[in-house]
């Protein structure tokens, strides 16, 4: 019993830094077509920032997250003005924008080094303690990690469905043209996706570094579990993105313990395989249905 | 008792070789032999010099070391050393009156594709005599056809196994490679021994026979664990868990269940990033089995202390070449964090340091360095190096022939003074520097039982 509930807890605690690595990368890919490849480095930015407005400035906690969050969203609206509004309206954008975005990766990920160097920090903001289920230890750092990132997907999607901004967002992921043929300001949508792209993963970032720890190619390992995620939820699909990432770290958590930790990447990567075989719009995508 | 070694695997059983009082009569004496600050080899190094004083041309000695990427920090530390090291060789007179040069290229991400055109561009673009490294992962002596080709000195820290073949296989065409430090190999019949010394002197009673070896997916990780395993039943052990993990990796909770499952008397865990480590120890610690934890390079970092704090008392690991915590150790410490600031650290730049030192005597002693090109000359110094025996700040330097690299104490030799002191150290408060707690005679704290360990 004690091992069922290890894994139990294993998983849901993988299914949630899968969530945070996820949330950003799928709000961008389903409603502006764009793979953006420095999502990790922003992953990675929004950490540091945190850690070092707790620690250098002596922020509390949470000013801290909130610094986190304030940078990510402008180093969004950086990306817009900076390299998004001059490609995205020419040919070939989703192919160019992922060389654009790996180099912008590459420079943020050396600030990050030339600022705090390799060696690796604590983050702060994290939780002390936690408390015992049966023989099993739960630390309350994995269930905020959890809370936040169910509340961050359910926040987006709701955002999405529920909202003004949200239908502009999704008119404009269905048809650029036609959104902006019936009024809705597709540039300025772009940028307001990027910067709520970029608070997003600025307190990913904060919340996976808390469990994990800061070093500045943090991101690399989430960007991929990220993709990997993408893919069997169906790209820019946000609410099947949560339930894949959950399912995806029970998974994997199972298949650590009884076949071996080792083949708990490898079986992710063979489902991938049989997603893009069986259905390759997604798991959770319903045939010739737009994205988000 | 304590394994006796031919070097090559082959063990006996011979009686501990250092007692108390030989101990301080061997620290004593090195001791006084380094005079008290640069070692020995300064000494040495000034009197081959005759007094000269350094002036004119200088001699580029090439540094190709990680400057940036994911090993920076440790890469900043051998730029350093070879900087620290240089200005106290050009002090003592340079090599023969001339005065040295360090030059750097990065070797950023490490990996061949990185490592050659570095190795390539000290020598064509510096003309460097020499290039001492601290280490480089990823070419796997890919390298060394560039060295071979130039003829020059190469000394590194690769702590590689694979060196030990290309170089023994080949000694005429490697003859001047060399590698400054034991193969990794060495970390796991060195551990078994430890272990065992453990037991029979009375300081851990094992449990049963059972160890665990988690490790990492990287060459280095791979080959101690498999070292472990593969001499594991020759020194009483039995391998209950063999398991891989896949890196980065921060959630620990499957592996912890098997271990919970079935607890082994020692855990060894061969992933060395320290930020992983220090995330076991705080997932091992609130549910603990009776097993002794020893791991991999990753608490030789603060860093792994810092993360993990309280949870990494009691955890043992060892290192194969480091800064020893006596008084050549200490001085040469005191030095380089007086020149680089506290947050520097000595113990990693030691490695680069000690070996910049005895290239310049073994050079001095042949009469010169040699450039690219110059075969004859750098043969000469090669020769040298192989025949000297250095006492620097990490201990004895002696290399093994025909492998060209340095020969582990006490795992292939035991004699303290021929051979590099294989160190074991136990973090026993997480705010201290950790203990070291062998080998004798370099040992300076008594083994203590982790606090998590239930009598």
């Amino acid at each position: 019993m004690d091992t069922f509930v290890q894994i139990l807890v294993s998983g849901l605690t993988l299914g949630a830094m899968y969530a945070l690595s996820t949330i950003a990368l799928s709000l961008v890919w389903g409603s502006l077509n764009m793979l953006n490849m420095a999502q990790g480095a922003l992953l990675t930015i929004g950490g540091y920032i945190s850690f070092a407005a707790i620690t250098y400035l002596g922020f509390p906690l949470f000013l801290g997250l909130v610094t986190a969050a304030g940078t990510g969203v402008l180093l969004g609206l950086a990306m817009y003005f900076g390299i998004i509004r001059f490609m995205f309206e020419k040919d070939g954008f989703e192919t160019n924008v992922i060389i654009a975005t790996i180099g912008l990766a590459m420079m943020m990920e050396n600030i990050v080094l030339k600022a705090f160097g390799a060696y690796p920090f604590q983050q702060p903001f994290a939780v002390d303690g936690g408390f015992r289920l049966l023989d099993v230890h739960i630390p309350y750092q994995n269930l905020v990690i959890i809370g936040v990132s169910v509340g961050m997907m359910v926040a987006t999607a709701w955002l999405l469905g529920h909202t003004r901004l949200g239908r502009a967002i999704r008119a404009t992921a269905q048809s650029r043209e036609a959104a902006l043929l019936n009024g809705v300001p597709v540039r300025r949508i772009f940028a307001q996706v990027l910067a709520l792209s970029g608070l997003l993963a600025a307190v990913s970032g904060v919340m996976l570094s808390s469990i994990t720890t800061l070093a500045p190619t943090m991101g690399y390992d989430p960007l991929l579990k990220a993709f990997i995620i993408c893919v069997i939820a169906g790209l820019g699909n946000v609410a099947g993105a949560l339930y894949a990432a959950f399912l995806l770290g029970m998974f994997e958590a199972g298949v650590q313990y009884f076949l071996g930790v080792r083949f708990g990447f490898p079986a992710l990567l063979l489902l991938v395989i049989i997603a893009l075989i069986w259905r390759p719009y997604g798991v959770f995508n319903r045939r010739k249905v737009a994205r988000l | 008792m304590r394994r006796k070694s031919d070097g090559k695997g082959t063990e006996t059983t011979a009686r501990r070789p250092l007692e108390n009082e030989s101990r301080r009569r061997f620290i004593k004496g090195a001791t006084v032999a380094a005079a008290g600050g640069v070692a020995a080899t300064g000494t040495l190094l000034a009197d081959i010099n005759g007094g000269a004083k350094a002036a004119g041309k200088p001699i580029p000695i090439g540094g190709g070391v990680p400057l940036t990427g994911w090993a920076a920090t440790d890469g900043i530390e051998f730029k350093r050393a070879l900087e620290l090291a240089s200005e106290e060789i050009n002090a003592m007179g340079g090599i023969l009156g001339q005065p040295v040069e360090p030059v750097f290229e990065d070797t950023k991400e490490q990996g061949a594709a990185n490592i050659i055109p570095a190795m390539q561009r000290l020598i064509d673009r510096h003309e460097v005599h020499a290039i001492i490294n601290g280490y480089n992962t990823g070419a796997v002596t890919a390298e060394y056809d560039t060295i071979a080709d130039a003829g020059i000195i190469y000394i590194h820290h690769n702590t590689d196994i694979v060196h030990h073949q290309t170089v023994g296989d080949n000694p005429e065409r490697y003859s001047t490679i060399f590698m400054g430090d034991p193969a990794e190999y060495w970390y796991g019949p060195g551990l078994l021994q430890f272990l065992n010394d453990l037991d029979a002197n009375g300081l851990y009673k094992r449990p049963n026979n059972k160890i665990a070896i988690v490790t990492g997916s990287q060459n280095y990780s791979v080959v101690i664990a498999n070292a472990i395993r593969d001499s594991a039943a020759k020194y009483g052990w039995d391998v209950s868990l063999y398991e891989t993990v896949v890196i980065p990796i921060s959630e620990w909770g499957p592996t912890l269940a098997k271990l919970r499952s079935d607890p082994p008397a020692v855990i060894a865990v061969t992933h060395w990033v320290p930020q992983d480590l220090a995330q076991f120890m705080l997932q091992f610690a609130p549910t603990p089995t009776n097993s002794l934890i020893y791991m991999q390079y990753g608490p030789s970092l603060a860093a792994f202390r810092e993360i993990g704090k309280a949870a990494t008392d009691g955890v043992l690991y060892s290192t194969v070449i480091g800064s020893l915590q006596d008084k050549i150790g200490q001085d040469f410490s005191d030095r380089y964090r007086a020149k680089f600031g506290d947050s520097s650290t000595p113990a990693v730049g030691a490695q680069v340091y000690d070996s910049a030192h005895y290239y310049a005597i073994a050079a001095a002693l042949a009469g010169g360095t040699g450039g690219p090109g110059e075969f004859d000359q750098n043969a000469k110094i090669a020769a040298r190096l192989r025949r000297q025996i250095h006492r620097g700040v990490v201990g004895t330097t002696k290399f093994s022939i025909p492998e060209q690299a340095a020969i582990p104490y006490p795992d292939a030799t035991n004699d303290p003074s021929l051979g590099m002191p294989h160190q074991y150290l136990q973090i026993q408060d997480w705010q201290t520097e950790p203990a070291l707690v062998a080998p004798s005679p370099y040992q300076t704290k008594q083994f203590k039982m982790p606090p998590w360990i239930k009598a």
